[in-house]
C-alpha cells in the first residue's frame, strides 16, 4: 500500500483503515455510490476549500458520487446580494469537487435525483437526512459518513463494514408508539421529538402510516436532534418485518408532545420570509407549493429550495413562484445557504431547518404548517 | 517511562507537550492561521500548536476540524504529533491528512503540558524520558451506596493528609487482585470482599513520578473498619461527594472506572452506536497487545448471489435472443 497508487488514494485508503479500526470493522466493503457532504463555503470556509483543492490535483472518485448543496445558487448570486469573495471561492470548491469526477448535483437530495441504492446495496453517504432515507426507506446500508470520510470512500469504492453495514447495526432499541394521526407537519415534529428522545438508539415507530415524503421530513428531523441514522416503521419501511421489538424499552409521542415540540422551536413573531428546503423539495412539491401559492399570493417572499435538476425541469412552476416575489434556488439550501445578511426571521414547514437556524444562520424561527403559514402572511 | 497505546497515524515526534483536560474542537479551538489556542476551557488558550505534542482526550465538534488540522500543518503552524484518550473520526482523518503522527489510548489524564514525550505512532506508545513508573492498587470498597475513603497519616511516603480509597505499592511482578485484597485487610480489617471489577490502570501524576494505579472494586458487608497507621480517619461516602474533600490524585476517576464497568450502562444501545460513541476507557494497555490494521482486500469481494443470479438470467435471455 506504502508505494501504489498516488497521494490521494495513499490518504483515502489510510483513513477507511483508521475509520474502520476505530470501529473494529474486519474487512472494506465494496460500495455502489457515495455521496459527499462539505461543499458550502460558508460551512467549510478557507480550510476546507484549501484541502479540497490540494486533493483535487490527483484525487478521482471510482464510484458515482454525488456532492451536498453550496452555500449559493450559483446562477444567482448577484441577485441574492452576495459578496463576490464568497461566491468566487464557493465556485472554485464546486470546480474541485468537478474535477474529482463528482457529479455536479450539489442536493442532498440524491434520493430524488435518481440516486436510489437497492435494497441490501451498501453505499457511503455523508449528509444526515440522506443517510436516514437510504437506510430506512431504501434498504440501504451506509454509516453516517463526514466529507472526508465519504470522499475517500468514493476515491477507494470501499467502505469499512461496521455498524448500519452488518445486520445488528440496524436492530430496533427503542420502541416508539406515536397516538396521534399525523399530517403534513407532524412528521417533522415526530422526527424532532424522537431524535430528542432516543438519542443514539434506532427507533421502532408504530402507530401511523406515511409516504414517502413524508418520511423524508420526519428522518431529516430525526437525524437532526438525534444521532440516529436510520428508523424503522411498522407495515412500511422494508426491514421492519424483521427487526425483532420483543423486550425493547418504548415511549409514546402523543398530540401534546407535538404542539410543545412545535412551540418549542418557534422563537419569532413576525416572519421576513416563508423558506422551504431543508431538505430540498421533491418535484411534486415545488409543484404543490407553485400552485397554492399562486392561490393565495403571500405578501412576504417565498424561497424555495430544490435541486438544479427540478428547477430545470419546472419552469412553469418557477415562474408561478417567482412571479409573486418569491425566488426557486437551486445548488443550495435552508442552513448552508448565505441568508444572514438579508433575513431576521424565518418561518418554514421544516424541523431540520428550524433545529439549525438559529445557530447556522443566526436567525429566528417560526416553525408552523405550510398551509397556516400561506394563510398568514396571504 | 512508556506507555503503551494504538497506532492511529504513523511516524516519530519528540517535543514538549501542550495539554488539555477537556474533549478539543479545531474548529473555533484554535486559530487556523497561526495555530494559536482560543478556546479557554484547554487551561492552555493563548499558546501555539507548532512545536508541541498535543494532548487532549478526544476531538469534538464540527468535521470541519479534520481541514483545520491540514491547513494549520501545511503553514508548519500545527502540532509535531497528537496523543488522544479515544481517537475520533474528525481529529483521526485530520492527523492522516495532514501526516501527523498520532496514538491514542493513552490516558491524557496523566501527561501535562510541558512534558518531554517521544511519541512513537508506528508501535503506538508514548515515552516520558524524565517520569518513573510506580505502580500501586487502588481499592475501592462499596457497601450499598457508598464507598470508603480514608485519610493518609504523616506516616505515610505520599500525600499525607489527602483522602484515598484503600491503596498500597505492587512490588516486582506480584498479581494486582491479590495485592489489593492484603492492603484492604492490612488497612480495613474487613475480611470476605466480594471481587466486583477491576478497571484499565489511570495514571496519577505527582512530579516525576507517575502513579499507575489499578483499580479494583469489591463489596463488603459490614461498614465496621479498624485503621492501621496508614489512615488517620475514614468516612462511607456517595460517589457524587468526592468533590467535597482534599482527595490523591485522579480518586474520582478511579471511582468512575470501576463503577462503569461493574455497572454496564450502555445494555439499550445497539453494537454499532456503541461503537461511534468515543470510546471513553482511557488505558495504558500494558496487556492489550497492539490492534492490527484490517485487512485490505486487493481484489474486490465476491458479488452477492443476487447478483449472480441476475447476471446469469441476464446472460440467458442474451444467448436466446441471439440464438
Amino acid at each position: 500500500m506504502r508505494d501504489e497508487g498516488t497521494d490521494s488514494q495513499r490518504k483515502a485508503m489510510q483513513i477507511l483503515i483508521a475509520l474502520g479500526e476505530l470501529s473494529s470493522a474486519k474487512r472494506l466493503l465494496p460500495i455502489m455510490s457515495a455521496h459527499v457532504s462539505g461543499a458550502s463555503y460558508k460551512m467549510i470556509g478557507d480550510p476546507g476549500l484549501e484541502f479540497l483543492e490540494d486533493f483535487a490535483r490527483d484525487a478521482r472518485v471510482v464510484v458515482p458520487t454525488t456532492v451536498n448543496p453550496l452555500g449559493t445558487d450559483l446562477a444567482q448570486w448577484k441577485e441574492l446580494g452576495i459578496p463576490p469573495e464568497f461566491a468566487e471561492k464557493q465556485s472554485r470548491i464546486a470546480r474541485a469537487y468537478e474535477t474529482m469526477g463528482v457529479r455536479r448535483s450539489f442536493s442532498c437530495t440524491p434520493y430524488l435525483i435518481g440516486v436510489r441504492p437497492a435494497l441490501g446495496e451498501h453505499v457511503a453517504w455523508a449528509e444526515s437526512n440522506a443517510v436516514c432515507f437510504a437506510n430506512s426507506i431504501l434498504g440501504a446500508r451506509t454509516n453516517r459518513e463526514s466529507g472526508p470520510s465519504a470522499l475517500a470512500a468514493a476515491i477507494i469504492g470501499a467502505t469499512p463494514e461496521y455498524g448500519l453495514h452488518t445486520d445488528e447495526g440496524r436492530k430496533p432499541t427503542t420502541i416508539v408508539h406515536v397516538t396521534t394521526k399525523p399530517r403534513s407537519l407532524d412528521f417533522s415534529l415526530i422526527g424532532l421529538v424522537a431524535g430528542e428522545r432516543v438519542g443514539e438508539g434506532l427507533p421502532f415507530f408504530c402507530g401511523f402510516r406515511g409516504s414517502e415524503e413524508d418520511l423524508k421530513w420526519l428522518g431529516a428531523a430525526l437525524a437532526s436532534t438525534g444521532t440516529c441514522s436510520m428508523f424503522h416503521l411498522d407495515g412500511v419501511t422494508p426491514e421492519a418485518h424483521r427487526a425483532r421489538t420483543k423486550g425493547l424499552p418504548s415511549i409514546t409521542i402523543t398530540r401534546r408532545d407535538l404542539v410543545a415540540a412545535k412551540r418549542s422551536y418557534t422563537d419569532g413573531t413576525e416572519a421576513d420570509v416563508i423558506a422551504l428546503g431543508s431538505p430540498q423539495l421533491s418535484e411534486d412539491e415545488v409543484r404543490t407549493i407553485a400552485r397554492r401559492v399562486d392561490r393565495t399570493p403571500p405578501r412576504i417572499p417565498v424561497w424555495v429550495f430544490t435541486s438544479r435538476i427540478v428547477r430545470d425541469a419546472n419552469p412553469e412552476a418557477v415562474g408561478m413562484i417567482e412571479g409573486h416575489g418569491g425566488r426557486v434556488l437551486a445548488d443550495t439550501c435552508l442552513e448552508v445557504t448565505l441568508l444572514e445578511h438579508r433575513f431576521g426571521t424565518v418561518a418554514t414547514p421544516s424541523g431540520k431547518g428550524a433545529y439549525y437556524l438559529p445557530s447556522l444562520c443566526k436567525q429566528k424561527v417560526i416553525l408552523d404548517d405550510i398551509d397556516r403559514l400561506l394563510e398568514r402572511y396571504a | 517511562m512508556k506507555i503503551r497505546g494504538r497506532r492511529i497515524v504513523s511516524g516519530h515526534a519528540k517535543g514538549h507537550a501542550l495539554a488539555s483536560a477537556v474533549p478539543f474542537s479545531f474548529v473555533g479551538g484554535a486559530d487556523p492561521v497561526t495555530g494559536k489556542i482560543q478556546d479557554l476551557s484547554t487551561g492552555v488558550a493563548g499558546q501555539r500548536l507548532a512545536g508541541r505534542i498535543f494532548v487532549f482526550p478526544h476531538g469534538k465538534g464540527s468535521t470541519v476540524g479534520s481541514y483545520v488540522i491540514y491547513g494549520l500543518a501545511k503553514r508548519g503552524v500545527g502540532p509535531k504529533g497528537i496523543v488522544n484518550a479515544s481517537a475520533e473520526g474528525i481529529v483521526a482523518v485530520g492527523a492522516i491528512l495532514a501526516g501527523i503522527p498520532m496514538v491514542d489510548r493513552i490516558d491524557t489524564g496523566g501527561l501535562r503540558t510541558g512534558d518531554r514525550l517521544i511519541l512513537d505512532g508506528d508501535h503506538g506508545t508514548v515515552e516520558l524520558p524524565h517520569v518513573r513508573a510506580t505502580p500501586v492498587v487502588s481499592a475501592v470498597l462499596r457497601n450499598r451506596d457508598r464507598i470508603l475513603i480514608v485519610r493518609r497519616s504523616h506516616a505515610v511516603g505520599s500525600f499525607r493528609g489527602h483522602w484515598s480509597a484503600v491503596s498500597g505499592h505492587l512490588e516486582g511482578r506480584e498479581d494486582p487482585k491479590s495485592r489489593a485484597v492484603r492492603e484492604v485487610r492490612e488497612e480495613t480489617g474487613l475480611r470476605g470482599l466480594s471481587f466486583r471489577t477491576a478497571g484499565a490502570p489511570i495514571l496519577a501524576r505527582d512530579d516525576s513520578t507517575m502513579y499507575v494505579v489499578h483499580p479494583f472494586l469489591f463489596d463488603v458487608a459490614s461498614r465496621r473498619i479498624r485503621l492501621d497507621w496508614e489512615n488517620v480517619e475514614h468516612r462511607w461516602v456517595r460517589p457524587a461527594e468526592l468533590d467535597r474533600f482534599k482527595t490523591v490524585p485522579r480518586l474520582k476517576d478511579v471511582v468512575a472506572a470501576v463503577k462503569r464497568l461493574s455497572s454496564a450502562p450502555e445494555l439499550f444501545l445497539s453494537p454499532s452506536l456503541r461503537a461511534m460513541t468515543p470510546n471513553e476507557r482511557p488505558a495504558v494497555a500494558t496487556r492489550r497487545p497492539n490492534t492490527r490494521p484490517l485487512s485490505t482486500p486487493t481484489v474486490p469481494a465476491m458479488p452477492s448471489t443476487a447478483q449472480v443470479v441476475i447476471k446469469a438470467i441476464l446472460m440467458f435471455i442474451i444467448y436466446l435472443s441471439l440464438s
